[in-house]
């Protein structure tokens, strides 16, 4: 590929720290009070103390729950190289008990190197699921079942967090579960008998504060001095970037951005878009190019589906608008087409078509989503018929249609009255 | 007897270095030994080979283990030729006695460890009678006993070995059993009390280490010590073997005279394992192995005493032939494993109730029975299971971690550790009541020559102790029928949501009673025969049998015949079954079809939530001894958990989760603290985060936008009263609330992104999104809870105008 200019190497650097969890949590993770330290602590004392353990990390989502567990998990098997080994289930694709049992068979046996047969019966799977548990507590082995989107799992009977609950009640398991969920209220929904076994121990995932991350975006976008890149060429990258993040108009930008999001992931998403703007040319990052980036992650899309409309499609909308005015809570694309007609009739406007043409502007607005029909049912009525919903409010009608590019003047004047 | 097939002695005589000889080589008569020397080489043990031909299998570690096995052979081979000169002439008493009774029934001894050999030996010898216990040498040898097994074959013709039972001291060498001994912790040497400089007049509690060990110098030796080695010291160089007898029995020869065998477990010393001996291991500590021999009783030399940790740290006066074993050793896999019957604390015997002292089998029907019971072992575990579950039991650790073995526990991990839900307590306070009941319902029910069939009914709500209650009322009946007291009874235990389907009950019960597997159709035919018409299953006797059903409401089938057909039967004459029934609700029979209920609901026993006296009661007494907590720190989270649920599992986890918060302060926090033990800020930690949903941390750092947006739907909220909102409101309140307070509104879309980001967190319980203006969204905690949390807000400090 011969040499790689420093402006590509640097963006592939960035995005390649971007997208790595490890490298963006462990420096959040170093003071004892975060997250990692104490999840850190309950497991691992789990593990030398040969004790049970049930732990939920809660947070919103893109928080960093699964990239914080994995980093102690990574840490972990560094640390006790055979005495641990991992479970994970998703809720999303084992929800269902007898599945979940069945994979999660299907893993120990990976593990162990034992055979699996897909044809075992739920019975069977359980048994050997306990059978395992007691011969890896007798050795010292400490199972980590990683149970992503717990909240689905709280769902029907609960055999699952019944049976590794109740196992873990046995002297001779060692085993923690660690579910991951994005609900709050996700021990709630546990049934009282998994509950009382559940051992409760919670930990939450906020947002991190404007230091920590002000702190992380100069540790994702410096570049290191002592790697190949020009040397010139570092100083003058990082030179630029201290340069944007000291500009007021990039706290603005920041401020803007965080008055939406508070997430982690967001923040990092926000940058990677920044980052992938860059100018190669230059080789550095510029203020533009954060600015882009806060607009393409602050899209309007029904705005835009408004302004993208055509003439005709304008006039549905305002005509749909108008009956919502005039109180009629439920219309259909006749009453629309009777509305439509009464304003032409009197203001006598250019732009006039024959139903059949309306039509395919309605089904258009449909498949946009920008109108809806009323309710699920009646499906044997044609089209026409069924009651019909705006989705968007007269507010966003009115701007988007002040944003298009060649909208009538008269359908302003008939929306505002 | 004394003329033995002396052909096949012979085969065994001559010259016999070929490799396949030299497995089936075992130890020979006194006489033969004495005409053949024998090369160090051809007395490879028959264990040794036993290994050494699974080794040869899993080829890869064999050049670990072998140059290490030579050598170990060597060593051992000089001093047991100096011993044999040297002690030549004494005599002791049971030896005596048995060398007369080797030579005269001068046999060999076939500890064959390929299974094919020993088959084709029983075809040949007719009997075999199997006993429990055997007086053999004026001792006894039961089974399960652990026992001293020679080594070599010259271990054998040393003939009047002198086998010290009392140990010499390590600086007078003499053995003065009057004068107390003290054993040091790092070299086993014996040392009298006053003995030593200075002398002692007490034995030091804990450690104690001798002055040799303390600056690392070898006692001096002398050649009588060699000479007077103790079995210990032997065991523990390899030169002799200790075993587990697993199995006695006596077989016929062909000429009416009989042997004694035994079937042995083998003990393996740390240094004869893959990973030799390790830091941790202590000086006594010894690996069962999963290896088995057959020998003849002539091997064996006399008693000695594995014990279990437990055991072993109270056996301090039992002489010198204890020894510790905590571990299992696989030698296919060269894997470690606790052993579970010491974890389990109540090891399960597995003799029969009626253990007979003899059992007289034809050796032809024992290999069918054997194949019977492997093949209904096979049935069991279903085929395609077989090899998983036979698989299973390799699972071990490679290595030991050594933080499980030298790690002194500080007060607070004991009293984590003595707190977790595992831990079985010893006793169950503030049940008694209950557990006599429990106790005169069953013994009513099983002592009664009828045993007229009968039905109870538990509830209660979770964590009061209803399961662990039956349970130990079980344990204590069966010391009764061990005692003799109470007569035999089958014990059938089932949870209710462990079962695949209800109508799984059925095969489950039915082969825990015979111990076959069938479907659950025809398991409901065998049981309806066995409990209605009084039919036996198989060899079964006619044992009352109890059930104990654990969450019974998730047997309610839609027709609930399950339930029926479970509390039908112990109303028929002769079924002799009865039906302890586990659930939490008071009302389940009243909710069943009346036919059930009447059938059910006679005798109920409701075990009520704990008060906080009972739980402050339950959590002392799980932490007596041990001074990790404020006693104010225990009642306020007793009477915390007594408010809410009073479930003692909750108790107990908060107690826990509160030594470990203390753990987790203490150990960061590197100064030494005031306090080591657990306060009550500790405990107030642990309760909020189980009790408390962590709303309000979360809705005090959300984004600003989202704060807004909760705010409106307060506002909403007040403003209708209904709780129900939608975004179109929603939106219109927020681009007013931003409008006045000159916030820069966002948009509708993001504001919807918003809405369904805290919808995702359930703050908020809303519609999907793509509804839009149109979704419906409602405030999912108290509206109170959001004004709490956003009052004192810095950055929008009029959101509390509308809150």
């Amino acid at each position: 590929m011969g040499k790689e200019i420093p402006a590509e190497k640097s963006l592939n650097l960035i995005r390649g720290r971007l997208c790595d969890p490890s490298f963006i949590f462990r420096p959040l993770s170093a003071s004892s009070d975060s997250n990692y330290s104490k999840l850190k602590f309950i497991v691992s004392t789990s593990i030398t103390e040969g004790c049970n353990n049930s732990i939920l990390l809660l947070g919103p989502r893109g928080s960093g729950k699964a990239a914080v567990l994995d980093l102690v998990v990574g840490d972990l098997l560094e640390q006790f190289p055979d005495s641990v080994s991992v479970i994970r289930l998703n809720g999303l694709l084992h929800s269902d008990d007898n599945c979940a049992f069945k994979e999660i068979a299907r893993q120990l046996c990976m593990e162990h190197h034992l055979l699996f047969s897909k044809m075992a019966s739920f019975d069977e799977n359980s048994h050997f699921i306990i059978a395992m548990l007691r011969e890896c507590g007798l050795a010292h082995k400490t199972i980590i079942f990683v149970l992503d989107e717990f909240d689905m799992f709280a769902q029907g009977k609960q055999r699952l967090l019944y049976s590794l609950l109740d196992a873990m009640q046995s002297v001779t398991s060692q085993a923690v579960v660690i579910g991951i969920s994005s609900r709050l209220d996700a021990d709630q929904l546990l049934e009282k008998r998994v509950r009382s076994r559940f051992s409760h121990r919670k930990i939450l995932f906020l947002p991190p504060s404007r230091d920590e991350l002000d702190g992380l975006l100069e540790h994702l976008l410096s570049l290191p001095a002592d790697s190949s890149f020009p040397s010139g060429y570092v100083s003058r990258f990082n030179d630029k970037i201290k340069n944007i993040t000291s500009d007021r108009r990039f706290k603005d930008i920041l401020k803007t951005f965080f008055n939406a999001h508070s997430t982690v992931n967001s923040f990092l998403k926000f940058i990677f878009c920044a980052v992938s703007l860059m100018n190669l040319e230059s080789g550095l990052l510029s203020l533009e190019n954060f600015k882009a980036a806060l607009s393409s992650m602050q899209r309007q899309p029904k705005l835009e589906a408004v302004r993208d409309c055509s003439v005709l499609e304008l006039y549905l909308l305002v005509c749909m608008r108008r009956l919502e005015v005039k109180e009629q809570s439920s219309y259909n694309f006749i009453s629309v087409m009777k509305e439509y007609k009464a304003i032409h009739d009197s203001f006598q406007t250019s732009d006039y078509y024959a139903q059949n043409v309306c039509i395919r502007g309605f089904e258009h607005l449909r498949e946009r989503q920008v109108i809806c029909y009323a309710e699920n049912r009646g499906q044997s009525q044609t089209g026409e018929y069924r009651p019909m919903k705006l989705l968007i409010s007269a507010s966003e009608l009115h701007q988007g249609m002040r944003s298009h590019a060649c909208c009538p003047a008269i359908l302003l004047k008939l929306l505002d009255h | 007897m004394a003329a033995t097939p002396s052909s096949k002695a012979k085969t065994f005589q001559s010259p016999n270095k070929t490799p396949t000889n030299m497995y089936r080589k075992s130890y020979l008569s006194p006489s033969s030994t004495s005409l053949t020397p024998q090369t160090p080489e051809t007395l490879t043990p028959l264990r040794r080979s036993s290994r050494h031909v699974s080794r040869k299998i899993d080829l890869g570690n064999d050049p670990i283990d072998l140059p290490g096995r030579e050598s170990i052979q060597e060593i051992n081979l000089t001093p047991r030729k100096r011993t044999t000169d040297v002690v030549a002439e004494t005599l002791t008493t049971p030896k005596t006695k048995k060398k007369k009774k080797i030579d005269v029934e001068a046999s060999f001894s076939p500890i064959s460890p390929n299974r094919s050999e020993t088959i084709t030996k029983k075809k040949k010898k007719k009997k075999r009678v199997y006993y429990n216990k055997v007086e053999f040498d004026e001792t006894e040898f039961e089974i399960g006993d652990h026992v001293y097994v020679k080594r070599r074959e010259d271990a054998n013709s040393d003939e009047e070995e002198e086998d010290p039972e009392i140990e010499d001291c390590q600086i007078c060498f003499k053995s003065d059993t009057n004068i107390i001994m003290i054993e040091c912790d790092d070299c086993l040497g014996g040392f009298h009390l006053n003995c030593l400089k200075p002398p002692l007049t007490d034995v030091p509690k804990g450690d104690w280490i001798c002055q040799f060990c303390v600056v690392h110098k070898p006692p001096p030796l002398q050649g009588k010590k060699l000479a007077k080695r103790t079995m210990r010291e032997k065991l523990l160089s390899g030169d002799l073997w200790a075993a587990r007898i697993e199995k006695l029995w006596k077989q016929e020869v062909v000429d009416g005279g009989c042997v004694y065998w035994i079937r042995a477990r083998w003990y393996i010393i740390p240094e004869e394992t893959v990973s030799g001996r390790q830091r941790h291991n202590l000086k006594r500590e010894l690996y069962l192995t999963n290896d088995f021999a057959d020998i003849e009783m002539e091997c064996v030399l006399r008693h000695c005493f594995v014990k279990c940790p437990m055991e072993f740290s109270k056996a301090s006066n039992d002489g010198d032939d204890v020894f510790l074993c905590e571990y299992e050793y696989d030698v296919h896999c060269h894997s470690f494993k606790r052993l579970a019957q010491l974890v389990d604390g109540d090891s399960d015997s597995d003799q029969e109730w009626n253990g007979g002292k003899e059992k007289e089998i034809d050796s032809d029907d024992e290999e069918e029975s054997v194949c019977a019971d492997s093949k209904s072992k096979r049935g069991l575990t279903g085929v395609n299971t077989k090899g998983r579950i036979f698989g299973v039991e390799k699972v071990g650790t490679k290595r030991i971690p050594e933080h499980v073995r030298c790690y002194k526990k500080n007060e607070l991990e004991k009293a984590k550790a003595t707190l977790l839900l595992a831990t079985r307590p010893k006793s169950l306070p503030c049940r008694s009541k209950e557990m006599e009941e429990i106790t005169a319902f069953i013994k009513g029910s099983i002592l009664d020559d009828q045993c007229l069939g009968r039905c109870m009914y538990i509830h209660g709500v979770p964590g009061t102790g209803k399961t662990i209650s039956v349970l130990s009322v079980m344990k204590n009946l069966k010391a009764e029928v061990e005692a003799g007291s109470v007569s035999p009874y089958c014990f059938v235990e089932i949870n209710g949501l462990k079962l695949a389907s209800p109508e799984n009950i059925y095969s489950v019960i039915y082969e825990a009673l015979s111990g076959h597997h069938v479907g659950w159709k025809k398991a409901l035919l065998f049981l309806n025969e066995r409990f209605a018409e009084g039919k036996r299953i198989g060899k079964e006797n006619e044992k009352p049998c109890i059930l104990l059903i654990d969450e019974l409401d998730l047997l309610v089938t839609r027709n609930q015949s399950v339930l029926y057909n479970i509390l039908d039967w112990p109303t028929k004459p002769n079924s002799r079954l009865v039906v302890l029934g586990i659930a939490n609700t008071m009302d389940l029979p009243e909710k069943l079809l009346p036919r059930i209920s009447s059938r059910m609901g006679i005798q109920r026993l409701c075990f009520g939530p704990y008060n906080h006296m009972q739980l402050q009661e339950i959590i002392s007494t799980r932490l007596k001894g041990i001074n990790a907590f404020e006693k104010t720190a225990i009642e306020f989270a007793s009477r915390k958990v007594a408010a809410v649920s009073g479930d003692a599992r909750r108790a107990l986890e908060i107690c826990r989760r509160a030594a470990e918060v203390a753990d987790y302060r203490l150990k960061n926090n590197n100064k030494t603290a005031k306090s080591q033990l657990v306060i009550m800020a500790d405990v107030e930690v642990a309760i909020q985060e189980m009790f408390q949903a962590p709303h309000i941390q979360v809705m005090k750092s959300v984004s600003k936008l989202s704060k807004i947006f909760l705010t409106a739907m307060v506002h909403e909220l007040y403003k209708t009263g209904i709780a129900e909102t939608s975004f179109d409101r929603v939106a219109t309140t927020v681009s007013s609330l931003c409008l006045t307070h000159g916030e820069a509104f966002p948009g509708w879309d993001i504001l919807l992104k918003i809405g369904c980001d805290l919808g995702e967190c359930k703050i908020v319980l809303c519609e999907p999104g793509e509804k839009h203006r149109l979704q419906k969204l409602q405030l999912n905690f108290p509206s109170d809870d959001v004004a709490f949390a956003l009052k004192d807000n810095k950055d929008f400090p009029w959101l509390a105008n509308y809150l």
